[in-house]
């Protein structure tokens, strides 16, 4: 049962964070109203974890996004009465997801900053959950490598690959908007006008 | 050799998709829905106004009229003054606020989610105009002495903007250079590397405030659509 000092605690340590963890659902769920719940119960789940002895010298963020994991594995549960998690080892290796037209792909940085976060979001939205998890931790919240692996339960060298997919997915599913740009970027050819052969 | 190459290139393009994912950690995020939400469940500590107000009654009722009757004096004051001055700090602090994700916002990725959300929230808020060519990116009401602002977090070639949108009724346009362009006249001011356009429109008071030049802030002006 929480006490007092927990509620102290809970309004010391999680309410700051609160942001990061509506966020975090916010990416990790298409649906709205999923991700608020997720949300909620993450850091109601927190309050309870609270109640019990908590380590207050650890990554406090890391902390709440393994009780988010587990708040939206709880959820998947509930939902289907077996839970399949997504089989990895079936799923193409970066080397095998196709070879990227990596003409379209100088100066990756502007290019990339040229999209909208929501495409950004929308393409992470895309990936397999595993996936979308890995790069969620690792590179959207900035949480450590080793910390990811125990959040996500997997070996570290799981998630080194899981991130390097990931990116590769990511890039692979911006593709044809990256084609798109660059054929507005290209001059259109005058009406009329036969552009000459190369010899 | 060209392994390396096709490592290194690998290594690049991962390292700017991480760098651009990280991005995404600076957007603003509205919390106000799950505060309420969590509150309700977990009220925030009150042990010691509990233990006030058993203990002095009489100063806590004397308290409680105290309150009401500011609370009353304000909203007097507001329904009875004129239009007021937005000073471009403090507009220049209701941007960087946004941006930084230091007020609770709305995500929201178009005009009409803006419009609905702000509705939902203040029903008498201005509504925003459409602006064309710009990505919708939050949303959330400020007050400049109690008069309502509805403001609109854009992003414009990649830069954030914020448009505030009032009453024309509500608010004053201060003293500051005008500039005029296509037959609008624009209020045009800086706040160190932030420019900032006031004009009115349509029977709207609108300021546009950005790290982008005032000219650019015109253009932008100039495509919003009530």
């Amino acid at each position: 049962m929480p006490t007092d000092d927990a509620t102290t605690l809970f309004y010391e340590i999680v309410w700051p964070l609160r942001a990061d963890v509506v966020r975090f659902a916010q990416f990790l769920c298409k649906d709205a109203v999923t991700a608020e719940d997720i949300a909620q119960e993450t850091l109601l789940k927190a309050f309870r974890a609270l109640g019990r002895a908590h380590d207050r010298t650890g990554n406090q963020k890391a902390w709440l996004f393994a009780i988010l994991r587990n708040a939206w594995r709880d959820r998947l549960r509930k939902r289907q009465s077996e839970v399949r998690f997504e089989d990895l080892a079936d799923e193409p290796s970066a080397a095998e997801i196709g070879t990227e037209a990596v003409e379209y792909w100088n100066d990756p940085q502007a290019l990339l900053n040229g999209f909208s976060d929501r495409q950004m979001i929308d393409a992470l939205q895309a990936l397999p959950d595993e996936i979308r998890w890995t790069l969620l931790l690792v590179d959207v919240e900035g949480v450590g490598l080793q910390e990811a692996a125990e959040i996500l339960d997997v070996p570290l060298g799981t998630i080194k690959s899981r991130a390097h997919r990931g990116r590769s997915m990511l890039r692979q599913a911006l593709l044809p908007l990256v084609r798109k740009m660059r054929r507005l970027d290209e001059p259109s050819p005058v009406a009329g006008f036969v552009q000459p052969e190369e010899l | 050799m060209s392994q390396n190459f096709s490592e290194r290139n690998e290594t690049l393009l991962d390292q700017a998709v991480a760098a651009r994912l990280a991005k995404l950690r600076s957007l603003p995020t509205d919390t106000a829905r799950i505060d309420r939400l969590i509150r309700e469940q977990i009220p925030a500590p009150v042990a010691q106004q509990r233990r006030y107000l058993t203990q002095h009654p009489f100063q806590a009722v004397a308290a409680s009229l105290l309150l009401l009757s500011s609370i009353v004096a304000v909203v007097l004051l507001a329904v009875s003054s004129g239009p007021v001055l937005a000073e471009p700090l403090q507009m220049a602090k209701v941007h960087e606020d946004i941006v930084a994700g230091r007020v609770p916002v709305m995500q929201v990725n178009s005009i009409d989610a803006a419009n609905r959300m702000l509705n939902t929230e203040s029903p008498d808020s201005p509504k925003l105009p459409n602006v064309p060519d710009s990505h919708v990116m939050a949303c959330c009401m400020k007050s400049v002495q109690n008069k309502q602002m509805a403001c609109v977090l854009l992003k414009n070639d990649g830069v954030p903007i914020t448009l505030a949108v009032a009453h024309a009724a509500d608010m004053k346009l201060g003293p500051a250079p005008i500039v005029t362009k296509d037959g609008v006249d624009y209020r045009v001011q800086a706040v160190g590397d932030l420019n900032m356009v006031m004009t009115t429109h349509d029977g709207k008071w609108l300021c546009l405030i950005g790290k982008l030049p005032s000219d650019r802030l015109m253009d932008v002006a100039s495509q919003v659509r009530f």
